[in-house]
């Protein structure tokens, strides 16, 4: 049950695949329950960083925390989360303007 | 409002410099990649129907499945030779070049995060085949341009999942446009840096660029897809408001790349590229290759449009120098920045666009 302004937190197992190769770049995190999370969810894998050296794959069992967003924050992730999406252009912002 | 995301979401996707943590890493600075985490209505993109364009749907994924750039990225003696080194590298530019690096590393991670996400939660199997093959792709490019920042010594910390992320939300029609674009001006961009190294060689000061006329067929071909995508429902493209959110992506998109590319002056003097140029050029390709499927068009020939995005980079400037000031002067002028900067916006926003009718045909191939 969703409320306007309560968080509620499950408990998940995921599992994570980091990939620090050549050939791949990847880092992705499933869950295992079949968990599906909606706008304005927030994940938290628990345990060490996943610290893939280069070179290694990790895939790893973990437990994850999904905290579920309240309403408001459902509906105000939905209206605005659009505008995210410049980090997809290979010039989009990072943390310094004036290098 | 711009385009910069910073603001309106604090968890932007950052490349936040940090600590080296990794004792087995060898490199003397670490880079924490950060890309967003995405959902959108998996319902409404499990209700894509690509019958209307089967015959160039099913073409183009053929190829994708057949993987034409599988041996491309390999290192050959094209890399190997490259007899100038990074510790001779003038210092300010390698400090702009590793910040290229990162960028185009960060976009292609997310880009691979994003379609990942696609192609497990959705059961159209069209859709989960395209983005599959666009979630591969990326995740190459992105370990290749690791590797070029791996010889630089800037090591990539992937333990971001470990963190706290919310996951943020793209609605599919601006995943639609957003992506489009982005294919496709990577394409331009890639493109036009490689035809210009080809006619300037001296210039070309890391083999990477050699690399770039294969890599940016990939952006072009997810880019393809895309527009495959937005001609299943004509309402995507051709409806009122539908067409100022495409107009809003065009003029975003366009002015970012104006702001982020004067940040790396030595960067481009480094290839001999006059900034301005190249993004007019990169535009006037992009521009044209989206005829393919958007019905307008921006005038970056209008006499509004080269004043206001210097404005734009001028107020960006401002913002910037504001916050690195601090104190009650620094917010401010910051404050000043992004006023210059929406009101530069909506001088571009408004410029008057110029109406295309998309070709029945919507398949291009990359000429450039």
């Amino acid at each position: 049950m969703m409320a306007i302004f309560r968080k509620i937190a499950e408990e998940v197992p995921c599992t994570v695949e980091v990939s620090h190769r050549f050939e791949s770049l990847h880092a992705h995190v499933r869950f295992n329950n079949g968990a599906v999370v909606y706008p304005g969810d927030e994940v938290l894998v628990h345990g060490a960083p996943i610290l893939a050296a280069y070179g290694e794959l990790i895939i790893e069992d973990r437990q994850a925390t999904i905290t579920r967003a309240s309403w408001l924050e459902r509906q105000w992730t939905r209206a605005t989360g659009d505008f995210g999406f410049m980090e997809l252009c290979e010039f989009s912002f990072s943390d310094e303007v004036t290098l | 409002m711009n385009a910069t995301p910073k603001g309106l979401d604090a968890d932007y996707a950052e490349l936040a410099a940090a600590q080296p943590q990794d004792t087995q890493a060898m490199a003397t600075e670490t880079t924490l990649l950060n890309p967003r985490f995405y959902t959108t209505d998996f319902d409404e993109m499990d209700r894509v129907d690509v019958t209307p364009v089967r015959k160039e749907w099913d073409a183009l994924l053929a190829e994708m499945k057949a993987d034409p750039n599988k041996g491309h990225f390999k290192k050959t003696v094209d890399w190997t030779e490259w007899d100038a080194n990074w510790d001779g590298m003038e210092p300010k530019l390698k400090r702009e070049f590793i910040d290229f690096l990162v960028s185009s590393c960060t976009a292609e991670f997310s880009g691979c995060v994003l379609y990942k996400e696609m192609k497990r939660r959705g059961s159209n199997p069209d859709i989960c085949e395209l983005f599959s093959y666009m979630s591969r792709d990326e995740a190459r490019h992105a370990g290749f341009i690791n590797d070029a920042l791996r010889e630089a010594g800037v090591a990539v910390n992937l333990g971001f999942l470990t963190k706290a992320k919310k996951y943020t939300y793209f609605r599919p029609k601006f995943i639609y446009y957003a992506t489009y674009l982005s294919e496709k001006i990577g394409y331009a961009r890639y493109i036009t840096i490689y035809r210009h190294l080809e006619a300037n060689p001296d210039q070309r000061f890391h083999p990477i660029f050699k690399w770039f006329r294969e890599w940016c067929n990939d952006e072009f071909r997810h880019g393809e897809a895309f527009a495959l995508l937005m001609r299943t429902d004509p309402k995507l493209t051709n409806s009122f408001a539908n067409k100022l959110w495409i107009r809003f992506f065009l003029t975003a998109v366009y002015s970012t790349m104006f702001v982020r590319d004067h940040q790396r002056p030595e960067f481009h003097k480094a290839l001999g590229v006059d900034i301005e140029w190249y993004d007019q050029e990169v535009f006037r390709k992009t521009s044209t290759i989206a005829r393919q499927v958007f019905p307008l068009e921006i005038d970056i020939d209008h006499k509004r449009w080269l004043p206001n995005l210097r404005r734009m980079r001028d107020a960006f400037g401002q913002m910037d120098a504001g916050k690195r000031k601090g104190g009650i002067g620094g917010w401010f002028s910051h404050k000043l920045g992004v006023v210059k900067a929406a009101s530069a916006f909506v001088a571009l926003y408004t410029i008057p666009v110029i109406k295309r009718d998309p070709p029945k045909d919507v398949r291009l191939e990359p000429i450039y």
